[in-house]
């Protein structure tokens, strides 16, 4: 699935100077299908936005977001699901984990929302590989912000997609804990042969990028 | 297993005890509206079953109210029975002829002498509770047929009989004698022999068949004047209808009111069936709001967990499928309880009735089930509505 960004500014960024120097604020740009692209910008510049606006949350913007030439203003509540049960997956930067369920069950939730694709032992598999398989029984609330981030990793990855959408997705991380994460990830995307967003504020290395855009 | 997870986040945080209080109103309100729908059911069986109908209960005689106005004019105009025949009540309408003619009845036999004065109507065959095959009459008939009330017979055999010391006599005993039929025709008597054919319990008089009235009305009349009719026998499908008393009476008409009587248990009813059945849509209306303010304040508590829901891709028919079968399912059993209710209670109304040769189903009428399958849509047309509604806004 190609996705291709025109004009795109959001309102409330609109009359800011910041966006002359953007590659992608009020330019046209093109994701190709299993593009690894990596998104670098200081704070206050439009991340969370941008991510919130592919994934469709926020609808206050100008230009177009086109997933295979269809306006994604013209998905209803149907189709959205649809695409972000199959197509689009996303880690957010605040997380947003049910903070009454248990580790376990947010991402189980997720897994039973694509049924048939993750099996439970995945759960475990990852939760072991990323140290969060002691936790998995603690409600989410009272998990570390590391904790919540791993389990937001491993629940973004219970789906089908052909985009994964990262927002800051490493920093409340060590670097040991961003390598296994990243590897992770990494083979995850590769498995399904699908693309990845990330945005974040320095450079990083922590995948094979095949562009670097400055928001 | 998703709809576990859903509950422990969708919870009912608007309180049980209002979820209770919806579920009994509702209770009550599927009873009233089923039992107001079994009680008509009932009634109408009771009116039109073959088992209770009452052969005299669909035909009424009717005439003019005799008041100090109307003495020798009781005979009703055509315009008159024409708007009888008119009314959505009436089935159709027969009328009696009066004999215009004098005429005595006497005994052949010596055993059982009497003599009387009497006068004759008829009435198209089709208004007989008698088919004989005898009640035909032409000229060249050697005997005049004679339908008789029954309860002329009992007069005969309970009063008149013990009274002059004669012997009781059956309907087959009856049938078998024959009498002398004279009538005063202008050159003199005429005689001619008469026999009983039939007895009937629908018309208290003495019939002969029309083409002999017509015949002898002809030809022996007293005065000139029309074949009109003093009387009507109307066929009806329910004498119990309070629209047809209601008709007679503001027509100056009367009836035999003993045939009319259901009309007043049929008010009774009805007043007991609109009374139940108002009652139980009313009480359906406020369970149903209440119903509405639940999911509302359901949907509204838990809005955070419902976004964030359809964040993760949950779809809205996903969540409205949930929220159905959290809500939905217990009316579902209020509404097989109050079936089931309703059958017991009509099994020991079949059993009661029964030991007082009343025969009514045994069973509920599919009437009360497509009711309660009625009330079930709505409530699911409701709760769907609700939920949709309530769904899009918190988003």
């Amino acid at each position: 699935m190609e996705i291709s960004l025109q004009s795109l500014i959001p309102i409330p960024l609109k009359d800011r100077k910041l966006h002359e120097q953007s590659a992608i604020w009020k330019s046209n740009c093109l994701f190709r299908q299993a593009e690894w692209i990596k998104i670098q910008a200081p704070s206050g510049t439009g991340k969370t936005s941008f991510q919130h606006i592919l994934y469709g949350i926020r609808h206050d913007y100008e230009g177009t977001v086109m997933y295979n030439h269809q306006n994604l203003k013209d998905f209803d509540e149907d189709a959205l699901a649809k695409l972000r049960q199959e197509q689009l997956s996303v880690i957010f930067q605040d997380l947003k984990l049910f903070g009454n369920l248990t580790a376990f069950e947010n991402i189980e939730l997720k897994r039973l929302l694509s049924p048939g694709f993750k099996t439970t032992e995945s759960i475990l598999e990852m939760a072991t590989l990323l140290g969060v398989d002691g936790i998995l029984h603690q409600p989410a609330a009272i998990c570390s912000y590391g904790e919540q981030q791993r389990i937001a990793i491993i629940r973004a990855l219970m789906q089908p997609f052909e985009w994964l959408i990262m927002d800051e997705p490493f920093s409340h991380l060590d670097d040991v804990n961003i390598q296994k994460a990243a590897t992770l990830i990494a083979s995850e995307c590769k498995a399904r042969g699908a693309g990845l967003i990330i945005t974040d504020l320095e450079a990083d290395n922590h995948f094979n990028y095949q562009r670097v855009l400055y928001l | 297993m998703l709809h576990q997870l859903l509950s422990k986040l969708i919870k009912n945080s608007a309180g049980k005890t209002r979820f209770l209080m919806a579920l009994v109103g509702m209770s009550v309100a599927i009873f009233l509206i089923l039992s107001a729908v079994q009680l008509q059911v009932n009634y109408y069986q009771l009116l039109h079953a073959k088992d209770n109908q009452d052969s005299i209960a669909n035909f009424l005689v009717v005439n003019k109210i005799m008041t100090d106005q109307n003495i020798g004019s009781s005979s009703l105009s055509a315009e008159q029975i024409k708007d009888i025949e008119a009314q959505p009540f009436v089935e159709s309408v027969g009328n009696l002829i009066p004999s215009r003619f004098k005429a005595a009845i006497q005994s052949n036999s010596e055993r059982f002498p009497f003599y009387t004065d009497i006068a004759f109507e008829s009435v198209p065959s089709e208004f007989l509770d008698i088919t004989a095959k005898d009640w035909i009459w032409n000229e060249q008939s050697n005997y005049l047929p004679i339908i008789v009330p029954n309860q002329f017979l009992d007069i005969y055999n309970f009063q008149f009989s013990i009274s002059q010391n004669l012997p009781q006599l059956t309907p087959a005993v009856v049938k078998m004698l024959v009498f002398k039929v004279t009538i005063q025709t202008p050159s003199g008597p005429l005689s001619m022999n008469g026999r009983v054919v039939g007895l009937s319990n629908r018309i208290s008089s003495m019939l002969v068949p029309q083409s002999f009235m017509e015949w002898a009305n002809k030809r022996f009349a007293n005065s000139p004047g029309t074949n009109a009719s003093s009387r009507v026998v109307i066929r009806t499908k329910d004498p119990g209808n309070p629209l047809l008393v209601k008709y007679l009476k503001e027509k100056g008409l009367t009836t035999d009111a003993d045939k009319t009587r259901f009309s007043k248990y049929r008010q009774v009813v009805d007043f007991v069936v609109n009374i139940s059945g108002i009652t139980g849509i009313l009480l359906l209306v406020f369970a149903l709001l209440i119903f509405t303010l639940f999911i509302q304040l359901t949907i509204a508590s838990c809005k955070d967990e419902i976004a964030l829901l359809v964040l993760m891709g949950s779809s809205p028919k996903q969540l409205k499928r949930f929220l159905m079968l959290r809500f939905y399912p217990p009316n579902i059993w209020i509404a097989a309880f109050g079936l089931i209710l309703i059958s017991a209670t009509q099994y020991w109304l079949y059993q009661f009735l029964k030991g007082k040769q009343i025969i009514l189903s045994p069973f509920i009428s599919g009437y009360t089930i497509v009711a309660a399958i009625g009330i079930l849509l709505v409530i699911a047309y409701v709760n769907n509505h609700s939920i949709r509604k309530w769904l899009r806004q918190k988003k």
